[in-house]
């Protein structure tokens, strides 16, 4: 059936002119009228589908539901539906009918029609219709059908799509855990036979059932992966035909992986090690081609596998020797030479002996000579540092001191062109600053002498001071180094005008190496659980500001660059800047497909930090509620008819499981619970109930919600021993699937107190409408309270929250049991005292916890610096105080309200609330009251401040400090360095201006949030 | 260091390398899925040790539609580059090259008659680059983008058509010489 206007079908041919315009041009009365003359005339039930199919179109609920009506007698039937009256029925009622009832109705309707009609053109667009509602037990039963209908005919492609939908169902929610064994042992055994037949023949036909395409010996190998046993699969790669190494000499590369991959889950290095031998000499014998074999990955195994065999010492030996061969070939590109280059240095890092002993004393290890010869050839490359970040952080003591003493400053005294030279040096000044982060440079000292604790437990190896960890005198060390070859180049004309010639300008790396260097000076850690202070409570707010300064003067010089930009955003949501902080992000244009893995780097707690970044003049969450909304609109996968038509069974399988995750993105919840946050905060109209979206749908307490952020373009100098940079700068845990589910939960809760019936509702039967409304609320609270509390209780939570994050979902876990007890407990009935009590004092106790941390930000002072710079770098406390005290309020006044209700309902009391569990309520009302008047009244005294003079001096007096030779001999070191960079206080002015109004537009939309 | 394999969805999360460059465009997720749907083999990416993605190709398969057979510009069965783009920190290596040439290797086992793309005419760079890989200019495509890449006064820039003929073209029957000279608009290019 085709398509006409407005995407109505178009109707049989037999069907006459004037029904067929009256349906093309929507009359729906017209159709209905004629529709029923001509069944009437004719007695063909065609013409009674059309008249149900205008009929739905109708505003009327009863003839809306026409078409559901039709469907469902359908189905009770047992008859083989008409496809056309099929087709219309399924139009009509497209918009009521949810996929759960379509995998009950339409689905079925539609696989016994393939059934009693296989080899009809239609079949595949039954199939096709099942799989937009994604009814996969349909539709793998049209494809069965299929298959057996089109067995001999030489076409594959019913028997594989077949195979691909048993699979589908074997490992879909939709199928049963019985019959999820039986399709799983089924899709293996269809494709064992299908195997064997390729095993067995001389030359695969189409015809012959066998595997032929690469996309097929893909499917097979990934089915026997998930379904079947270990042995079977190693058995089966084992095959000429079927095999990894055959299939690679036919240029299928994906199949070598899978088996690589597999190997290396199993820990059968000696497979890999077979394998990986074989495919390089494939590319070595010109068997396949080089770019086939010589991806740096299997480099990589081959020498782990080798490093793992009994004879290691013959094996290494093999990998070099093949090693050789390739070095040898004069056809390799830039790429292939850096990934052979990096894999003889790998090599050397798995030999098994000992560091050391084959070099020289002073630590000229194999090793250590390999990185030497490897940076010589591409220290001037950007991906320099990364490519030996983790042999460098492997190296013992004594190769890190020949490294950095010996093999680099002989390096550097080679170099002739200054350009060379100021490139290596600032790759030797994040060598060191990775050094600072590196274990082996430190050795412990006695953590008690002369029966005082030592505060610096460790001694420096590189620099012999006693320090803590990182060593402050290496960091410092580093800043003035990095600061000089900075100034260096700044003065030089000649190297600032070969700069564009580089992969890099090396002033980004320098001045990200200061930056990196001043923040570990400042202490900065990162704050990975619920314990961890506010952002910048245990930071030097001196040091903080001037790494935020070098990093900022750099990105003025080169605005292009990403990483900057990514670690500015980050730390101006810190330093409480979220507007400046917008403005840095905005140009990196996160937009379409990107943003679910690269919005949470600004976005994440956004409500929090500024809610007037949602006042602009485009909804803030706009991108990434129209890319969920475009991206996941039907329950089937984007596209995935597109990959059934042209057979490419692996992206069915990958694009189905994508699009499961991104269902369940942590990245989608956040926009929504952030959204609705900020609606709230400024008295907006929430449209739909967060558990209504289409979007959370799915959503239930066992589905495990994913973090997808993408890190990759931060710079991180950090020993991968270490925490990454990235968790340096968040203002707390990243996303998980725990804050993911409490946030839900928490606005599920919020929903159900909010709740207003429209102001028309007025039920039929009042009482029954209350009781019914009583079991609803009950129900739901006390599932959201077991909810809450079981998602609180788990141990990884603490962990993924901010200590304000843990009090409100605690609270609002607390406030749940209390409102239900407080509901379930009429006036007649005795009063559950202990319970009550328990729950509220918990919730005091969490609450005025929440409050101390709150109050003490405006006590602290340190370092000269006012306690208005403390406040306004922790709007992300103040938030959840507020959030939390409403949601006390909110309770209350709900309790109140049903009271209030019953109360008029039931004038003789009987059914009120007892008094001591609204006067419990009250309480927490009163309490909670009393804290949102501090919060406006800290609002009020913020904005006081910052509309206070003299902005411009306290800022550079808190960067540069008040006079100099006001700070310790080591910051000050610092501070001139910082100086010289950014042109000295002078430089700072602009960007003390940007820094204040960012904070002042900040307070600003703070003053317009509601507060009750 | 890289390695070569065919795109799977899940490298969309580990895109930032390739699409926070302001030169790589960012499509929305059906477009990526059709071509991963369509043409597994004619979508490569290159990932660094970390599985980031440093550079990727997308292409397809295609000819135009028999309706168009009898017109002089009909295209047969031939691979098309859609988007191919290397991450700054991955450039100079030759993963462009690389990419290219695996595209081209997917082109061969599907019987393309020959590989091509659409280059801006002032592109000189790229245009440099894919004639040192084997691609001459067949056509010039008149006003075929609606902006210019240097010049803000110019409201639109010519397409430079490139091919490069694959194993199934014995004959080199599919490119021609001085192919720039040939002009044709928009509106022809199917």
């Amino acid at each position: 059936m085709s398509y006409g206007r407005y995407g109505r079908p178009a109707l049989k041919n037999s069907v006459d002119v004037q029904l067929q315009t009256a349906f093309t041009d929507g009359n729906w009365n017209t159709v209905i009228r004629l529709a029923d003359k001509r069944f009437k005339t004719l007695k063909d039930p065609y013409y009674e589908a059309i008249r149900i199919a205008a009929e739905s179109q109708l505003d009327g609920t009863t003839e809306r539901c026409t078409a559901l009506i039709a469907i469902d007698e359908l189905v009770k039937s047992k008859a083989v539906p008409d496809y056309d009256t099929l087709e219309l029925l399924e139009w009509a009622a497209r918009d009521y009918l949810y996929d759960t009832e379509y995998a009950e109705t339409l689905g079925p309707l539609r696989a016994r029609w393939v059934k009693a009609n296989p080899k009809s053109k239609y079949s595949v667009k039954c199939l096709q219709s099942c799989l937009e509602f994604w009814d996969l037990v349909s539709a793998q039963q049209i494809a069965t059908t299929l298959d057996k209908a089109f067995a001999n005919s030489g076409d594959r492609q019913y028997m594989f799509w077949s195979i691909t939908l048993t699979y589908l169902l074997s490992i879909s929610p939709q199928c049963s855990e019985a019959s999820k064994k039986v399709y799983s042992l089924l899709v293996v055994k269809q494709l064992e036979r299908a195997a064997d037949n390729t095993e067995n023949s001389e030359k695969v036909e189409p015809k012959d059932r066998g595997l032929l395409q690469e996309e097929e010996i893909s499917l097979y190998y990934r089915v026997m992966l998930s379904h079947g046993s270990k042995e079977d699969f190693i058995s089966r790669m084992e095959s000429s035909k079927l095999g990894p190494l055959a299939q690679l000499k036919e240029g299928r590369k994906d199949l070598f992986y899978q088996a690589l991959n597999a190997y290396e889950s199993w820990s059968e290095w000696d497979r890999i090690y077979d394998l990986c031998r074989q495919a390089l000499r494939l590319g070595l014998d010109g068997a396949t081609p080089t770019f086939s074999v010589c991806d740096y990955k299997v480099w990589k195994k081959f020498a782990l596998a080798a490093s793992k065999s009994k004879d290691h010492d013959t094996a290494l030996g093999e990998v070099q020797s093949i090693l050789k061969e390739f070095i040898a070939l004069k056809t390799n590109t830039a790429m292939y030479k850096k990934n052979i280059a990096l894999a003889l240095l790998d090599t050397a890092f798995r030999q098994p002996t000992a560091p050391g002993s084959s070099g020289s004393e002073s630590g000229l290890t194999p090793r250590v000579i390999q990185i030497g010869l490897y940076l010589d050839s591409y220290f001037d490359k950007l991906s320099a540092f990364d490519d030996v970040k983790d042999f460098v952080a492997e190296l013992s003591f004594d190769e890190v001191k020949g490294l950095m003493e010996e093999v680099l400053p002989k390096m550097l005294e080679e170099k002739s062109e200054k350009s060379s030279q100021v490139i290596l040096k600032s790759l030797i000044c994040k060598l060191r600053y990775l050094l600072t982060t590196c274990t082996q440079t430190l050795s412990h000292n006695p953590s008690v002498a002369d029966g005082q604790e030592q505060d610096k437990p460790y001694q420096c190896r590189l620099c012999s001071n006693l320090t803590s960890l990182p060593c402050e005198n290496c960091l410092r060390s580093v800043v003035t180094e990095a600061a000089q070859i900075y100034q260096q180049i700044v003065d030089d004309s000649e190297l600032l005008a070969v700069i564009p010639r580089f992969d890099k300008d090396p002033r980004i790396d320098l001045a990200l190496v200061m930056g990196n260097s001043i923040l570990k000076l400042s202490g900065l850690r990162p704050r990975t659980s619920d314990v961890a202070p506010a952002p910048l409570r245990d930071v030097n707010p001196s040091l903080f500001l001037q790494a935020v300064l070098v990093l900022d003067t750099q990105l003025k010089v080169t605005p292009g660059d990403v990483a900057l930009r990514l670690l500015l955003a980050q730390l101006y949501l810190l330093l409480g800047c979220a507007s400046y902080a917008y403005q840095i992000w905005t140009p990196l244009d996160v937009k379409r497909t990107i943003q679910d893995s690269l919005s949470p780097l600004f976005f994440d707690r956004i409500s929090s930090l500024s809610p007037g970044l949602f006042t602009g003049t485009r909804p803030l969450m706009e991108p990434l509620r129209s890319y969920y909304n475009n991206s996941l609109h039907s329950s089937c996968p984007l596209r995935i008819w597109d990959a059934f038509g042209s057979g490419s069974y692996s992206s069915i399988l990958e694009m189905t499981e994508f699009d499961s995750k991104l269902r369940r993105s942590c990245t989608l919840m956040m926009s929504i619970v952030e959204e609705r946050r900020a609606t709230r905060a400024f008295g907006g109209k929430i449209e739909c109930e967060i558990g209504d979206l289409a979007l959370t749908e799915n959503i239930d307490d066992t589905t495990t919600i994913l973090n997808k952020t993408d890190y990759g373009s931060f710079v991180n100098l950090e020993s991968p021993e270490g925490p990454p940079i990235q968790e340096f700068l968040r203002i707390g845990p990243e996303l998980s699937n725990e804050r993911a589910h409490l946030s839900f939960l928490a606005e599920q809760y919020l929903d159900l107190i909010h709740h207003k019936p429209p102001k028309d509702h007025r039920p039929y039967k009042p009482s029954e409408a209350s009781i019914k409304e009583r079991a609803y609320t009950f129900e739901t609270l006390s599932q959201l309270n077991n909810s809450l509390t079981g998602f609180i209780h788990r141990p990884t939570t603490p962990a993924a929250l901010t200590s304000p994050e843990a009090t409100y979902y605690t609270v609002v876990s607390l406030l749940s049991a209390a409102v239900l007890t407080a509901l379930s407990t009429t006036r007649a009935e005795p009063y559950p005292a202990e319970t009550m009590s328990v729950i509220t004092s918990s919730i005091r106790t969490a609450f005025t916890g929440l409050h101390t941390r709150f109050t003490s930000s405006s006590t602290a002072s340190k370092g000269g610096v006012d306690e208005t710079l403390y406040s306004l770098s922790d709007m992300h406390t103040l938030s959840y105080v507020r959030e939390t005290a409403l949601a006390m309020r909110h309770s209350a006044a709900f309790v109140q309200a049903w009271n209030d209700r019953e109360l008029a309902r039931d004038r003789s009391g009987k059914s009120t609330l007892h008094k001591d569990g609204l006067a419990e309520l009250k309480a927490l009302d009163a309490m909670a009251a009393k804290t949102v008047t501090e919060v406006k009244g800290h609002i009020q005294k913020l904005k006081e401040a910052l509309g206070q003079g003299g902005w411009l001096d306290k800022m550079l007096d808190w960067t540069f400090g008040a006079a100099e030779g006001s700070q310790e001999e080591g910051d000050e070191k610092v501070r001139k360095a910082v100086e010289d960079v950014v042109g000295g206080r002078e430089g700072a002015e602009e960007w003390v201006g940007k820094v204040v109004e960012s904070w002042g537009q900040g307070v600003k939309g703070w003053g317009l949030v509601k507060m009750e | 260091m890289a390695n070569f394999r065919q795109f799977r969805p899940d490298d969309l999360n580990k895109f930032s390398k390739c699409n926070l460059d302001p030169f790589t465009e960012t499509y929305e997720l059906g477009f990526y899925l059709q071509y991963h749907a369509k043409w597994p083999s004619l979508f490569q990416v290159a990932e660094d040790q970390h599985g980031n993605i440093i550079g990727y190709i997308m292409g397809k398969l295609e000819s135009s539609p028999d309706y168009y057979k009898f017109s002089e510009h009909y295209l047969p069965w031939h691979a098309h580059i859609t988007a191919v783009t290397v991450a700054p920190e991955a450039r100079r290596l030759g993963i462009g090259k690389m990419l290219t040439e695996q595209l081209e290797a997917a082109a061969d086992a599907n019987d393309a008659w020959f590989v091509d793309l659409f280059v801006r005419s002032t592109n000189h760079k790229a245009i440099q680059f894919y004639k040192s890989m084997g691609y001459s200019i067949f056509r010039t495509v008149k006003d075929y983008y609606g902006d210019h890449s240097s010049d803000p006064t110019k409201s639109s820039e010519d397409a430079y058509d490139m091919r490069k003929p694959m194993k199934r073209d014995v004959k080199k029957e599919h490119i021609r010489e001085d192919g720039e000279k040939f002009e044709v608009d928009p509106s022809d290019v199917w």
